[in-house]
């Protein structure tokens, strides 16, 4: 049985987020704090972990970066609002997703299915189709084709798509996808990826006003949410 | 330089110097005409020899005033009766005409030398009473000018400090408590110029030079430097200066207080309305969830799952309804704090309004949405996460009008504008046609609790606003209202575009 950490110092919370992911099936395990957390993980490896990022004792951001250690196990951050730079800092210390509370079961749930599906080995290999209302995508045989023909990326795009493909669901932070395709040179030149992330959408998005491939964050980053159709 | 910038307000210095010059004139000069025509005293006229003289007297009376010309004048009739008038080399006149010729002479020299000098007198005193006029005027021009404030008053006591030929100087003013507080101190430390002065002191006295309103004492000038003691019309110049930088004391003095008052009496009745606005706001909500609940909890009453849905959706509509108004009263807090951090960044406004619209269009299912997006003019530099703030407190404000109107719909529009007189600025308006908004709205349509209808329940509209403003604020763009042409309200915003 898959087996998911929750940590919160609120019961309330930590309760309702037990009853929501019991009655799916899964197996829930409670931490009040982040050091709790820390030997429970230790103890018997948790496959997901819900983290509330403000806790006394060992607060969420500490939690990462000790976890992040020894395990890539996936982690979702819950925070409240206004808590950007916090958010950024879990994100860029190996958090996978966030959300804000409030929030309602089924997004919570979502969240869940999409980084349980990739922990799960679909660690995608760059050989996964993508299928986007018309539009193909062919990682491997790097081709794009659209209703009216085949669209051509240049080598910076491709590299964009790949990082963005590599982590499906994920929640990329600009400075992780900056990193990833141009390297440590443009650390927060946030504007170049923004370019590039809207050139990529006119190409792959159906509506690119509306995408759904590659959503935004704002202030934060990217996520790759498009649906892969299986291997070439 | 200012040494003698102050002492040319009398013209002093070189006064002493030119009365000294003239005396030489009148003794020298009589000396020269003599060594010049005695040659030639037997072929010239006397006339033509008392004449040079004249000249010497006016030259001694110009450069040195009446009491040279009087000395010239003297030494030049005696000096032309006794070398030129015959017999020479004596003061014995012989012939009748030259008497009348030389008592002309020295009327004529006593005459041009006193009328000369009392004119000079009277334009110089007219010149001084200028001068003294212009420094007044422009030391005064500061306190109109510029108004209340510290540098104000910095640059009046530096200015005053330099003019004077003083080497620092301090501003005190009364406090509370009776005493002298420190407001501005000039060419010194702070706190190095004391405003009280002990004759037993070593070194000079300082000039000081009380503030006052009618009998009532608002501070002290205090001068400390090397300089002669000030004259007559120095103390004029700056009694007058004091007594203009007294009345400005005054006037801030008595304009914080009103507006303290003011501030106090608007801060008293905002938090009334607020008090009231957010137990009603906050209530609401809450009492629809906690009536769906009990319902729910009653084991009495058999209900089918479709009841039960209904009952449980509108739980989950107030949960968000709520869970919205405390995040717009928290942002609307930390923008009155002070507290928001805003990140600039480039911003894709057609994105950003796409999604706000698409979540709004959830909101408002009765209400229909239409975007108008110029593709040339949709990037801005913002803040990301302050930019569908605005746009869902507008798109709300925006359907909130429409749902009481004939026409259910609304329109945003993005696009280039020339609002704010700065040149590439991107607006978002966002279009109703309700009822719009009268004169009277329109005065409190930003304050965060006002309510143009008292009766409805829905969260606070001004709150919405005054929170789009605050962010709009934040991002150095500017939020405004115009009339819907052919009714209605629209809202815009704008911002700076990215080149």
């Amino acid at each position: 049985m898959t087996k998911i950490l929750v940590v919160d110092d609120e019961p309330q919370i930590r309760e309702a987020i037990q009853r929501s992911l019991v009655a799916r099936d899964y197996d829930v395990e409670l931490a009040a704090d982040g050091a709790i957390a820390l030997d429970l993980a230790a103890a018997s490896p948790p496959d997901l972990v819900v983290l509330d990022l403000n806790m006394p004792v060992l607060d969420g951001l500490e939690f990462c970066r000790r976890i992040r250690t020894w395990s890539s196990v996936p982690i979702i951050v819950l925070s409240v609002r206004d808590e950007e730079p916090d958010k950024i800092a879990a994100l860029d210390l190996g958090a996978d997703d966030y959300l804000t509370k409030p929030f309602g079961t089924g997004e919570l749930l979502a969240r869940v299915r999409a980084l349980l599906r990739r922990g799960e080995g679909a660690q995608a290999d760059h050989r996964t189709n993508y299928q986007l209302d018309g539009v193909s995508i062919d990682m491997q045989a790097h081709r794009v084709t659209r209703s009216d023909g085949d669209v051509h990326l240049t080598k910076t795009e491709w590299s964009l798509l790949e990082a963005l493909t590599a982590h499906p669901g994920k929640l990329l932070t600009h400075r992780w996808l900056l990193e990833r395709v141009w390297g440590d040179t443009y650390g927060d030149d946030v504007e170049v990826l923004r370019v590039f992330v809207s050139q990529l959408r006119r190409k792959i998005e159906p509506d690119p006003r509306r995408p759904r491939a590659i959503v935004t964050e704002p202030g934060i980053g990217y996520r790759w949410s498009g649906e892969a159709t299986g291997d070439a | 330089m200012s040494t003698s910038r102050a002492a040319a307000l009398l013209g002093a210095a070189p006064r002493g110097r030119m009365r000294a010059l003239g005396f030489l004139i009148a003794l020298a000069g009589p000396a020269i005409v003599v060594a010049v025509f005695l040659p030639f005293r037997d072929t010239l006229q006397p006339l033509t020899i008392g004449f040079s003289f004249l000249v010497v007297v006016v030259a001694a009376a110009i450069v040195g005033r009446l009491g040279p010309g009087l000395l010239a004048a003297v030494v030049s009739f005696l000096t032309f009766n006794f070398f030129f008038l015959p017999p020479y080399d004596s003061f014995v006149i012989a012939r009748g005409e030259h008497v009348v010729a030389l008592v002309v002479f020295l009327a004529l020299s006593v005459l041009i030398s006193s009328l000369y000098s009392r004119a000079v007198d009277r334009a110089d005193v007219a010149e001084a009473k200028e001068r003294e006029l212009q420094m007044l005027q422009e030391l005064s021009r500061d306190l109109v000018v510029r108004g209340p404030g510290e540098d104000t008053y910095e640059a009046l006591v530096r200015d005053v400090v330099e003019r004077f030929g003083f080497d620092a100087g301090a501003l005190f003013v009364s406090g509370s408590d009776g005493g002298l507080d420190e407001r501005v101190v000039v060419g010194a430390a702070p706190g190095s110029i004391s405003p009280s002065w002990n004759p037993a002191d070593p070194g000079r006295a300082p000039e000081r030079l009380p503030l006052s309103v009618g009998n009532r004492t608002l501070g002290l000038i205090v001068l400390t430097g090397t300089r002669d003691p000030l004259d007559p019309a120095e103390v004029r110049v700056l009694r007058a200066v004091c007594d203009q930088l007294a009345l400005v004391l005054e006037r801030d003095r008595l304009l914080r207080a009103a507006t303290d008052a003011e501030i106090l009496r608007q801060t008293e009745t905002a938090r009334r309305n607020m008090l009231a606005a957010v137990s009603h706001d906050l209530r609401s909500p809450l009492a629809a969830i906690k009536a769906s609940v009990t319902d729910l909890l009653d084991p009495e009453v058999p209900r089918s799952d479709v009841d039960r849905d209904a009952v449980l959706q509108v739980v989950d509509r107030e949960a968000d309804r709520l869970d919205a108004l405390v995040a717009n009263l928290l942002d609307l807090s930390r923008i009155e704090a002070g507290v928001v951090q805003v990140r600039l960044e480039h911003v894709d406004l057609a994105e950003a309004v796409t999604a706000e619209v698409d979540a709004a269009a959830l909101r408002w299912p009765g209400v229909r949405i239409a975007m108008d997006i110029d593709d040339a003019h949709e990037i801005a530099i913002a803040d990301p996460v302050f930019v569908p703030r605005v746009v869902s407190n507008l798109l709300d404000n925006a359907a909130r009008a429409a749902t009481s109107a004939d026409a259910r719909s609304i329109e945003i529009e993005i696009g280039p504008t020339v609002h704010g007189e700065r040149n590439a600025q991107v607006a978002v308006k966002v279009v109703d046609h309700g009822v719009g908004l009268t004169t009277m709205e329109r005065t409190q349509l930003f304050l965060p609790f006002s309510r143009l209808d008292e009766r409805t329940t829905k969260l606070g509209s001004g709150l919405g606003l005054a929170i789009a403003r605050g962010f709009v604020d934040l991002m150095g763009g500017e939020l405004w209202l115009e009339d819907t042409p052919g009714g209605g309200a629209t809202f815009a915003f704008s911002l700076q575009e990215a080149s």
